[in-house]
């Protein structure tokens, strides 16, 4: 008979959020004398390898706990020297005025950042700092995942480590645990308490690294435009890093309305743009990924960023803010707030849930949500018009190439003066946060699909074909690798998937799980002469974009066993 | 003799296959700058020792030759549930061959103690002979079992069955035995979290930590230093030549049933050809 392994902290996932929590409570009980057993569980093979982001983020929470951070080896890859809003047209680009957009979109200053490397780094921190800390003890598990979600008398007390647990010897608990993830495990934290009554809704971020010819360190871009012309909220964005390198990805939301919008193919039409293609011509693909970003803001937060015996964090509470192009700052905040709140906690005894009230209070009052609050109709405003995307954006992408962006604002105008000015005013005063509408309330993401979607075309640009990949030979810059018997998404009932199958094929078209996929894992089989649902499943990349967009809610991607996965090291 | 057994399992860290980190111009390794990893063929055998002392009883005990760093094998074979490891670390042992790591090891292994089973695996990933298997059984006077994908224990008689060219042949032996292990003897179950967990506990406690991991040196185990190393060793490695780049060209078929891409495939390449019809 085995005990329970009990740890008064068990983190269940190595994000930023979590071990920012970890090297802030290693401080504090360092100053304290607490005694203190700390866990983290990190489901791929090494810190980092399962994690990716843009990256240009506000150094502002790193400085707070790592005030010497580039002296000590802090990944940098460039610090962002000159930041750039553009407009794409199919041909040629235009770089808005700085006067003409929010300035939340200006990033100089910020850092460049690998975020693989990011956590590496931080995870290594954690495991110096610990040495230093003799009443701490930190065990970081690497190759684990929490699988399922322990209740006890209403309480969260410890997770499965494993797919099917067979005894206790497959459990670990935790007086307190934190939520770090992206959603893989939390959501299940969510739905046992009810805690969002408005649905998360979410982006599919895909992005590749080249290595280039020439160098353009510390040059930032954000765009709008090409290739996201059919009204899809989304945009690209193309940072320059040390050592010739450069990151070009595209954000996609996954409310688009074409049921066939593969975000991979569509990073392929982005850098058919001559602007890029004159970057990575000659050049080199490095490496390929891509991963959720929950974008429905301060309406999507739960009710609570606490229960009891779990705190919520990052990814999994959904502090992203898509007005300032930041994620990274609010997590780690979530982490150091969190921090705190639990080494009180922890310092008095107390485990109860008012224990960890503070933490949303404190969250509250701190520049995390009240931005997020000030940002809250941003999304709303994109969708409640959907002019915005579909007609004025591609109006004025098309006189980017034929003649000057003014001539296209002037023909969007001169069509309808009133409507255009006064879209003009509700939108802006929506982003900008100045017009208060009451709550809303989205529609779940795959609500938005449009079966008979019609794409509107444009003409690509010429563009030199060995810089363009197929998804198939993208994953393979994703490093899968897996092990034998892995099956870690499922498909709740088959026949469903025929039914779907033969309704999109009816309309010419595949599912969206087969064409939003970013990693060639879905596929249609005919066997006996019926199409059915099948998967590759060593090519996943761990995205869950199947299960946002899939229009019968008939699939769910789990956390995968035995560090399984993508390699995201470098993205 | 039924159990519980004395089991023995020889394992060897390797350069990391996945990673290209640590490779020399001229395509030899650089054992400095590698990645390292537990040689694959050894998780066979791992998995065959851990068998054998879940099924009938025992302890088992991992046996390393290499530089300090393999101890991370044994820490990792203490994960998956290994009782306890020694390592044989000196730097007398460098460039041994099959002749003088069989002797050191065979040294190591009756320093170590009595064993009924020992489980090798095929061969390692970065010498690829397959001969220090078959050199220490018969250094030892054991009966050995080579290319053995599966067995049984039966009151201390093994029943294995091995691979021969074109079939399998069925051999029985006596214990104390040496066995070699194929790779088609069951893969190695994943670490449990628990063996996880004890390695991080031990880890943080030297001394506990040398209760379950030892590392001996030539002079612990009475070994004759003129046989280790390259005085030891016979082999000469006249030249070595890089292979030229390899690739070829890729062909993707597509199709959403079997039939539909496997004539595809038939019918553009030369697969016709081997086809009996």
């Amino acid at each position: 008979m085995s005990t329970r392994i009990e740890y008064d902290v068990l983190l269940v996932g190595g994000s930023p959020s979590n071990l920012t929590l970890a090297y802030h409570l290693l401080d504090l009980a360092k100053a304290s004398g607490k005694e203190l057993y700390i866990c983290i569980l990190e489901k791929g093979k090494e810190f980092g390898s399962h994690i990716m982001s843009g990256a240009v983020s506000n150094p502002h929470v790193l400085q707070k706990i790592w005030p010497n951070y580039k002296e000590i080896g802090f990944p940098i890859e460039a610090t962002c020297t000159e930041s750039n809003f553009s407009v794409l047209g199919t041909e040629k680009k235009w770089d808005m005025p700085s006067f003409a957009y929010p300035k939340s979109l200006d990033k100089t200053g910020y850092l460049v950042l690998t975020l693989s490397y990011v956590t590496g780094w931080m995870a290594m921190q954690v495991q110096e700092k610990a040495k230093e800390v003799p009443n701490v003890t930190v065990d970081l598990f690497t190759g684990f995942a929490a699988h399922k979600v322990v209740f006890e008398e209403g309480r969260v007390v410890g997770v499965a480590v494993t797919e099917n647990p067979k005894s206790e010897e497959d459990y670990v608990y935790g007086k307190f645990i934190t939520f770090g993830d992206k959603g893989f495990i939390s959501r299940d934290v969510i739905d046992h308490y009810k805690l969002r009554d408005c649905p998360q809704i979410w982006s599919v971020g895909v992005k590749e690294v080249w290595q280039c010819n020439e160098s353009y360190e510390g040059k930032v871009w954000h765009t709008l435009g090409w290739p996201l012309l059919d009204g899809t909220f989304g945009g690209g964005f193309v940072y320059g890093m040390k050592d010739n390198k450069i990151t070009i990805g595209m954000v996609i939301s996954l409310d688009s309305h074409d049921p066939n919008m593969n975000p991979q193919q569509k990073l392929q039409d982005y850098k058919k743009h001559p602007w890029i293609q004159s970057m990575i011509k000659g050049g080199k693909l490095l490496k390929y990924g891509a991963a959720l970003l929950p974008e429905g803001g301060y309406y999507s937060l739960p009710k609570k960023f606490a229960v009891p015996g779990a705190l919520l964090l990052g990814d999994a509470l959904g502090v992203l803010d898509v007005k300032h192009l930041a994620g990274i700052d609010r997590s780690m905040e979530c982490g150091y707030v969190a921090a705190e709140v639990l080494h009180d906690a922890l310092v008095k005894g107390d485990y109860s849930e008012e224990a960890l009230a503070p933490y949303q209070q404190r969250l509250t009052d701190s520049f995390v949500i009240k931005e997020s609050y000030n940002d809250r109709y941003f999304r709303w405003a994109f969708m409640e018009n959907s002019r915005l995307l579909a007609d004025y954006v591609p109006t004025i992408a098309k006189s980017i190439d034929n003649s000057s962006p003014f001539m296209g604002m002037l023909q969007i105008g001169l069509k309808n003066p009133f409507r255009a000015i006064g879209d003009g005013i509700r939108s802006l005063s929506l982003i900008e946060g100045m017009k208060d509408i009451g709550p809303i309330k989205y529609k779940p993401d795959y609500q938005h699909i449009i079966p008979e979607f019609v794409t509107p075309k444009y003409d690509e640009p010429p563009y030199d074909k060995t810089t363009i990949y197929s998804r198939p030979d993208a994953v393979f810059y994703a490093s899968t690798k897996y092990h034998e018997g892995n099956l870690h998404i499922d498909e709740y009932n088959a026949d469903v998937c025929v039914k779907c199958i033969g309704k999109y094929e009816g309309l010419g078209k595949t599912t969206p799980c087969v064409a939003d996929c970013t990693a060639e894992v879905h596929r249609i089989d005919i066997i006996a002469d019926v199409r059915r649902h099948g998967m590759s499943l060593e090519n996943c990349v761990h995205c869950r974009t199947c299960e946002i967009v899939c229009p019968e809610v008939n699939l769910r991607v789990k956390p995968t066993e035995q560090g399984s996965g993508p390699d995201f090291m470098g993205l | 003799m039924a159990g519980p057994y004395e089991i023995f399992v020889l394992i060897k860290q390797v350069p990391d296959q996945g990673s290209k980190a640590g490779l020399n111009p001229d395509g030899t390794i650089d054992r400095a700058k590698a990645k390292r990893m537990l040689n694959p063929f050894d998780r066979y055998a791992l998995q065959a020792a851990l068998h054998v002392k879940r099924t009938y009883g025992g302890r088992v005990t991992a046996i390393s030759m290499g530089p300090p760093p393999a101890v991370e094998i044994l820490l990792e074979a203490l994960e998956h549930g290994v009782d306890r490891g020694f390592l044989l670390s000196d730097r007398r042992l460098a460039a041994s061959d099959t002749l003088a790591t069989a002797y050191a090891l065979y040294k190591t292994v009756t320093h170590v103690g009595k064993f009924d089973l020992i489980f090798c695996g095929l061969q390692t990933t970065d010498g690829d002979t397959a001969q220090v298997g078959p050199q220490l059984a018969e250094r030892l006077s054991l009966p050995q079992v080579t290319y053995c994908e599966d067995f049984h224990l039966d009151d201390g008689r093994l029943h294995a069955r091995r691979i021969i060219e074109g079939g399998v042949q069925f051999v029985d032996c006596v214990a104390p035995a040496l066995i070699t292990v194929a790779n088609s003897y069951h893969p190695l179950a994943y670490k449990s979290f628990r063996g996880a967990w004890r390695v991080q506990q031990l880890q943080r406690n030297p001394e506990e930590l040398g209760k379950y991991i030892r590392t001996v040196d030539l002079d612990i185990i009475q070994a004759d230093p003129e046989r280790c190393g390259l005085k030891g060793s016979p082999t000469i490695v006249a030249a070595t030549e890089k292979v030229g780049e390899l690739g070829g060209n890729c062909s993707m078929y597509e199709g959403h049933a079997p039939d539909e891409m496997v004539g595809e495939l038939i019918e553009k390449s030369n697969l016709k050809e081997f086809l009996v019809a």
